[in-house]
């Protein structure tokens, strides 16, 4: 259990926007502070991953304290890779937690639209241990979700239309997601059709790259929206070394410490949002947390529990796949989504208000896992 | 390869300390580098540093002779199961090479 309660929250349209990384940081930050009614802010923290290497910029807590007029309050960058926004929300929560803070604003944004794909894959694969054979034999994050992907088929009965059927539900998602970056609608044989990315992932089973951000006002101060539970912990680094290739154990253990701290089970959690990075991963994660059995998530697609009127909805927003993925916003965007769904007004609400929300964030090839556990209060 | 190892666990990388028992202390020994296709993908879509060699795969080898595997690359087209060797080494990769299918022992 924490004391921090959700305030505020603000989204720019993901996409390919004209706007700055500065100025994708600012709108959210704004918005989400009007959300909350303006309170006095004691702290900021900012999820980023790329802002240096891509746009040459850094000091992005200074710059949202200084134009946001916050006064003079501490702020801190955070990176982790893909999982920047869901760390940065849990320093957040932990300012609070400690009694440093009463009330924090986390932002997350990133800016990547403006720069080529080899580079941008370039500055991705900083988030591997660029020091190992595996960097050096052009393993890529699409690539090691590659692999996986392909172990999974040879040990279960699913195929490449399982994660089409993943890509497929989270666009339609998206379609109705006015913040979303893919607004077009596709099907099973588009997907299927499409260009090969890393074999057997095609262009729609991999997230975009995505210009956008997000924030969020937290407090001790009580709201409708409690942060019920917030875990993270670290995964190996590298392919070769995991035991299981078909487990990401920092999915699973962030989702088991997250439980424990709220004192519930995957079977109360009403509404998800869980990191898509690639259509697999979603399969992954879903077992990882425990909402289905080990090697079976591809069965509850078929099945569609996953979909908007299912047991399960995953990704009401369209997820990393088709709201798109800038990256350190990421974390941040899901906890935009599920306090949406948490106030019945969201883009997919789910048809009975919920009451558990749960936000899985992931960073590197399972390196990094945030789970945030949101209640209705 | 060098396989280090410790509390039953085996890897081609040696870490500070021993996750389980804290040990810096590691076992180490040779095994052969030969290795069976555990999984694969092929990456079309490759960083600016290998843009100019795709398409290429990224095999995961699981060792024949250690519980340990190695992220390596290959030039062929590769299924799960298949018996690899490792070609050579050059520029601090792996690059592995299908056993022609006359020289599987089973």
């Amino acid at each position: 259990m924490t004391n921090a309660y959700i305030h505020g929250i603000g989204m720019t349209k993901f996409g390919t926007l004209e706007s700055s990384l500065k100025e994708l940081l600012l709108e959210a930050s704004a918005e989400a502070l009007r959300d909350a009614g303006r309170p006095k802010i004691d702290a900021v923290f900012v999820g980023n991953f790329m802002g240096g290497s891509i746009s040459n910029q850094e000091i992005l807590g200074a710059i949202v304290a200084n134009e946001l007029g916050l006064g003079y309050i501490p702020s801190t960058k955070v990176e982790g890779a893909c999982a920047s926004g869901g760390i940065a929300f849990r320093q957040g929560l932990l300012g609070i937690m400690s009694g440093e803070y009463d009330t924090v604003l986390v932002a997350g944004v990133e800016k990547m639209k403006h720069a080529s794909t080899p580079d941008v894959t370039q500055a991705i694969n900083a988030a591997m241990d660029t020091t190992t054979n595996e960097k050096n034999a052009g393993l890529t994050f699409p690539g090691f979700f590659g692999v996986l992907a392909n172990r999974y088929f040879h040990e279960t009965g699913a195929s490449k239309e399982h994660l089409a059927r993943v890509a497929l539900k989270n666009r339609e998602n998206g379609v109705n997601n006015p913040l979303a970056q893919f607004p077009k609608p596709t099907s099973i044989e588009e997907i299927m059709n499409a260009r090969m990315i890393t074999d057997p992932l095609g262009l729609f089973d991999c997230s975009p790259m995505t210009d956008g951000a997000a924030a969020v006002v937290i407090s001790r101060k009580k709201s409708p929206v409690h942060v019920r539970a917030s875990a993270q912990v670290s995964g190996p680094t590298k392919m070769q070394d995991a035991i299981d290739l078909l487990s990401i154990p920092a999915i699973g253990e962030s989702g088991r410490r997250a439980y424990e701290k709220a004192g519930v089970g995957p079977e109360d959690i009403d509404v998800v949002e869980i990191h898509d990075c690639f259509s697999m991963t979603e399969i992954i994660a879903t077992e990882e947390l425990g909402f289905f059995n080990r090697r079976e998530g591809w069965k509850a697609v078929e099945e569609g529990r996953t979909k908007v009127d299912g047991d399960k909805p995953v990704n009401t927003s369209g997820g990393l796949l088709s709201r798109g993925h800038p990256i350190g916003a990421t974390g941040i965007a899901q906890i935009y989504q599920l306090v949406r769904q948490l106030r019945g007004n969201a883009a997919n609400q789910v048809p009975k208000l919920p009451r558990l929300a749960m936000a899985q964030n992931l960073g590197g090839t399972g390196s990094y896992s945030t789970v945030h556990i949101l209640e209705r209060v | 390869m060098k396989i280090y190892s410790c509390c039953g666990n085996e890897s081609i990388t040696k870490k500070y300390f021993c996750p389980e028992c804290g040990s810096s202390e590691f076992e180490e020994r040779e095994v052969s580098n030969d290795g069976t296709v555990y999984s694969f993908t092929k990456i079309h879509i490759a960083p600016a540093e290998f843009a100019g060699i795709a398409p290429y795969y990224v095999v995961l080898v699981q060792l024949d002779e250690a519980n340990a595997k190695v992220t390596a690359r290959m030039e062929e087209e590769v299924a799960i199961g298949d018996k690899v060797v490792l070609d050579r080494e050059e520029g601090g990769a792996y690059l592995y090479k299908k056993v022609p299918s006359a020289e599987v022992v089973n």
